[in-house]
């Protein structure tokens, strides 16, 4: 499979109808977690499940303006534009070398996918925001804090405590709800090809 | 008074962005934190002359709020600072902490609420069909119209998944670990149904020429008004006085 395919082969029209999808089901993903009080986030099934299906410009185009749209009520959502793009480039990446065709695989991948979030999303943290999101995962970040860590070591290990555990919930959802398309869809896509199963 | 509300609102997109550009610059221009926290209500201002106070200041508390209060916590009682104005056992609040947070939160407060403003005022079909103007491919407009028509279409049928999938016997009260189970039959059906409708989507868009490489007509048009020009001046003029009192400060 070569990578280097130009944007135009990328967005065909069908990939970019999967953009607005992307989108709502990060979105509806959010107020389902919200309807049965679960306590995650898992705002990024869309992105990851674009980025598997559409490849990893689309599924960073669907991270960007995910955010961009909560931006609309909540700017704060605008300074945390690259972390979703992060993760839909790194899904979009894996999904192409065939890490998301076995369970096992996508646990590894999404370990991958928690280190990327951890690199991009903790600098904005601390640096814009003096380590706080507004979220309740604050709390735990305080907690790290009056236990005697520093700014930084206390934003690192609550990410790696509350990312790794929503990441890896969003990344098998993703990947169970891929495998349940149908080829006749998948074969349409220019990278559902992976998931097609042999028979 | 029913004048000048309309008058707002009826501004060309593009000089509501200079508007909401303008007020984030001048919050990082004027030294302290007095002004920046000035633009909320500032901008609250702006949003009652456009009739949408009410929702304006909603989300603007909700936005704001949690967010405000987690830096406060977290600077004032953890920025490494000596001069302490209050402490607790083991904790105490130090006035560096305090002076950071007010910076920080400040800031934040000043570019958050402008942004707010921005899409309170502005109309989403408004926007895009600028943004045509200026020469966004229309696939790229076509996707943020439809994202925004998607979610609200998206949340209630996924009320109606969870109606039928109780009705099944899927239980979505209980234990967390039950609650749990209960998310993936919501959520399946709900995105695979999307996503196979997007094929017919894509029947349906390229029936009406939409990848054709042609120029296409609006039916919806958009004026500018001589008051563009008005805002537009007055607000270069605003910041050029802000950055030159600055600098010769």
């Amino acid at each position: 499979m070569g990578i280097k395919r130009g944007l135009k082969y990328d967005f065909s029209l069908l990939a970019i109808l999967l953009i607005p999808i992307g989108i709502a089901i990060n979105f509806v993903g959010a107020q389902i977690i919200l309807l049965l009080k679960l306590p995650i986030y898992l705002n990024t099934i869309g992105t990851i499940l674009t980025a598997m299906i559409g490849g990893p410009w689309v599924g960073m185009v669907t991270g960007a303006s995910t955010n961009l749209v909560v931006g609309i009520t909540n700017p704060v959502s605008f300074a945390f534009t690259p972390v979703q793009m992060a993760v839909g480039l790194v899904v979009g990446l894996l999904a192409m070398k065939g890490m998301y065709t076995k369970l096992w695989k996508v646990i590894l991948a999404s370990m991958a996918v928690v280190l990327t979030v951890l690199i991009v999303a903790s600098p904005i943290q601390v640096l814009m925001f003096g380590g706080a999101t507004g979220n309740s995962s604050d709390a735990v970040v305080a907690t790290f804090l009056a236990s005697g860590q520093q700014i930084w070591t206390a934003v690192f290990s609550t990410k790696i405590l509350v990312e790794s555990v929503d990441k890896i919930i969003s990344n098998v959802i993703a990947f169970v709800i891929v495998m349940k398309m149908s080829p006749r869809y998948l074969s349409k896509l220019n990278y559902g090809a992976i998931f097609i199963k042999k028979k | 008074m029913n004048n000048e509300r309309s008058m707002l609102s009826r501004l060309y997109p593009t000089t509501k962005f200079m508007i909401t550009i303008a007020l984030c610059l001048a919050a990082f221009i004027v030294p302290g934190y007095g002004f920046s926290y000035a633009v909320l209500p500032i901008c609250m201002v702006l949003a009652y002359f456009a009739g949408s106070f009410k929702e304006f200041s909603n989300l603007a508390i909700k936005a704001l709020l949690m967010i405000v209060v987690f830096i406060f916590i977290l600077q004032s009682f953890f920025y490494p600072g000596h001069d302490i104005l209050w402490s607790w056992g083991i904790f105490s609040i130090k006035r560096e902490g305090v002076e950071f947070a007010l910076f920080l939160t400040s800031k934040i407060v000043a570019v958050a609420s402008a942004f707010i403003l921005f899409f309170r005022i502005t109309k989403v079909k408004d926007l895009v069909h600028s943004l045509e103007q200026i020469g966004l491919p229309s696939k790229v407009t076509y996707v943020i119209l439809s994202t925004l028509q998607l979610i609200p279409e998206m949340k209630k049928l996924t009320l109606v998944i969870m109606d039928a999938q109780k009705t099944r016997g899927v239980e979505t009260e209980g234990k967390l670990l039950v609650r749990m189970k209960a998310f993936l039959p919501t959520l399946s059906p709900l995105i695979l149904g999307s996503v196979a409708s997007t094929e017919e989507r894509v029947l349906t868009l390229e029936s009406r020429a939409f990848s054709a490489n042609v120029k296409k007509s609006s039916i919806y048009t958009l004026e500018k008004t001589k008051y563009d020009r008005l805002v537009q001046i007055l607000l270069i003029v605003l910041l050029a006085i802000l950055i030159v009192w600055r600098v010769a400060l």
